[in-house]
């Protein structure tokens, strides 16, 4: 069977062979996982780069809860609560998105500094107030005599809200 | 290159020359020197690129030697800039109409990499040279600054061979990532006129705040523990826009300042807001003692800047 699926990925079956291993791939649940395996270690050799195990389950899965109107005929078999479990899963992946965007380095958006009520303090971009606070602080850094006023520019920096306007 | 990859791959040889640190470090001190003479002894005018996280700006940074002054302009978006003369720092800001104005205090001069300080400095960091590195078409020496703890950041200064000038200058956290980082993409030395450091604003019926700094005592304030390799180097009372005097107390480890600044809560002010913020290697933290409001700014890592701040205490003198 392996020499077959082998030789199925490297073009050498032809006509009948061929679609007679595709139909194994198909149908031998063995047969489809050494399809799948080949796949991955022949992409690692070619350096591309490799999907996590189970993605093609994952994605298939995805899709079957998505209510696309193209693929009717995925649905069945699937009970109402076994659709909830996925979407809501997706929906989990989203927030964790959302939030790891949220705490990427520099935040797009000026989020307000009054975050001060939740138990971690979280860190904000500088509000535009605190700029004098930077210059009242900056000539007494030792870093001035090394870079000259280079780090003054912190000082009058533009923040995100005023990219906005 | 992405700035992100060089800054990772910047990053790998910091790590295989922490040993190498004690071989060469008067070498490395020497640098420093000569990063130092360079920048106030020449005459020079450059473009450079400040990035900090996702974000970068441009500016253009002159200076007139003779006449010890500089400036330095935003180049993107509003044409702020800051104009400094031997004993003064104007900040013009075109779209409020306003120059602030902070004058040198009688006690201290602007900070200086003298001997005793280079001592402070190597007491707190682990200093040595790094590789010869083109950039910007200089042929740059890398002079690195480890911490020898997680108080502070890290430094990696990239100064140009020939003139001593600093070319690029890194700041990275204890886990090797960049979190700010100065660089010159365009530095012609010398050929500076007088004309290049005026301020190109009027300023005439702008508003003026002058910072009006004066040595003092911040009689009954103090920090009930330091943090280690800090020491205060200034204590004095200022205004801050147009607000009452304000306190302020900075400390520093050679290298980095941390600022505290104490001002009383107005009785009509709006709710305070605490809580940390950032801006590059700079962190800021406020929180409230005593009725008053106490604002820690550093360039250190959030967790010094908390410490500092918590740090703070009144006791009725």
């Amino acid at each position: 069977m392996k020499e077959r699926i082998s030789a199925l990925m490297d073009g050498e079956l032809e006509g009948r062979a061929a679609e007679e291993a595709f139909d194994l791939v198909r149908r031998d649940g063995d047969a489809a996982e050494t399809w799948r395996i080949y796949h991955l270690v022949s992409d690692a050799m070619h350096g591309q780069r490799l999907l996590s195990a189970g993605f093609g389950e994952r994605v298939a899965s995805q899709l079957a809860s998505e209510p696309a109107v193209l693929a009717p005929g995925a649905l069945p078999g699937r009970t109402p609560m076994q659709r909830f479990t996925l979407a809501a899963a997706a929906s989990i992946a989203a927030v964790a998105l959302v939030a790891w965007l949220a705490f990427a380095p520099q935040p797009q958006t000026a989020a307000p500094v009054a975050q001060a009520s939740s138990p971690a303090p979280a860190v904000v971009l500088l509000p535009h107030e605190a700029n004098d606070y930077l210059l009242a602080h900056q000539g007494f850094s030792p870093r001035v005599t090394l870079q000259g006023m280079a780090p003054y520019v912190r000082t009058v920096a533009e923040r995100p809200d005023e990219f906005d306007k | 290159m992405s700035p992100w990859r060089s800054a990772a791959l910047a990053c790998v040889p910091l790590l295989s020359l922490a040993g190498a640190a004690q071989a060469q470090p008067a070498d490395a001190v020497t640098w420093l020197r000569r990063i130092q003479d360079a920048t106030h002894n020449l005459s020079y005018t450059g473009t450079f690129v400040y990035q900090h996280g996702e974000r970068s700006e441009t500016s253009r940074i002159t200076r007139l030697a003779s006449a010890d002054t500089e400036r330095l302009e935003v180049l993107d978006g509003m044409p702020r800039e800051l104009v400094r003369t031997r004993d003064t720092v104007r900040c013009y800001l075109p779209e409020s109409h306003v120059v602030k104005v902070e004058r040198r205090t009688a006690d201290r001069n602007f900070p200086a990499l003298l001997p005793g300080e280079l001592a402070t400095l190597s007491r707190n960091y682990d200093i040595s040279l790094g590789e010869v590195r083109r950039i910007g078409g200089f042929e740059c020496q890398a002079v690195v600054l480890a911490p020898k703890d997680n108080l502070r950041y890290g430094y990696r200064l990239y100064a140009d061979n020939a003139s001593g000038m600093l070319v690029r200058a890194v700041t990275i956290d204890a886990a090797g990532n960049q979190v700010e980082q100065f660089t010159f993409t365009q530095l012609q030395i010398g050929r500076v006129t007088p004309d290049m450091v005026k301020p190109r604003h009027a300023a005439s019926g702008w508003r003026v705040e002058d910072a009006d700094a004066a040595p003092a005592r911040l009689a009954g304030w103090s920090l009930n523990a330091e943090l280690p390799g800090f020491q205060k180097v200034v204590e004095l009372t200022r205004r801050m826009g147009e607000s009452k005097p304000v306190g302020q107390l900075v400390y520093s480890d050679g290298l980095a300042a941390v600022s505290v600044f104490i001002e009383p809560l107005a009785p009509r002010r709006e709710p305070l807001r605490t809580g940390l913020a950032s801006l590059g290697a700079i962190h800021i933290y406020t929180r409230e003692v005593a009725n008053h409001m106490v604002t820690v700014v550093g360039e250190a890592p959030a967790a010094s800047v908390q410490r500092f701040a918590n740090a703070v205490q009144y006791r009725r003198p």
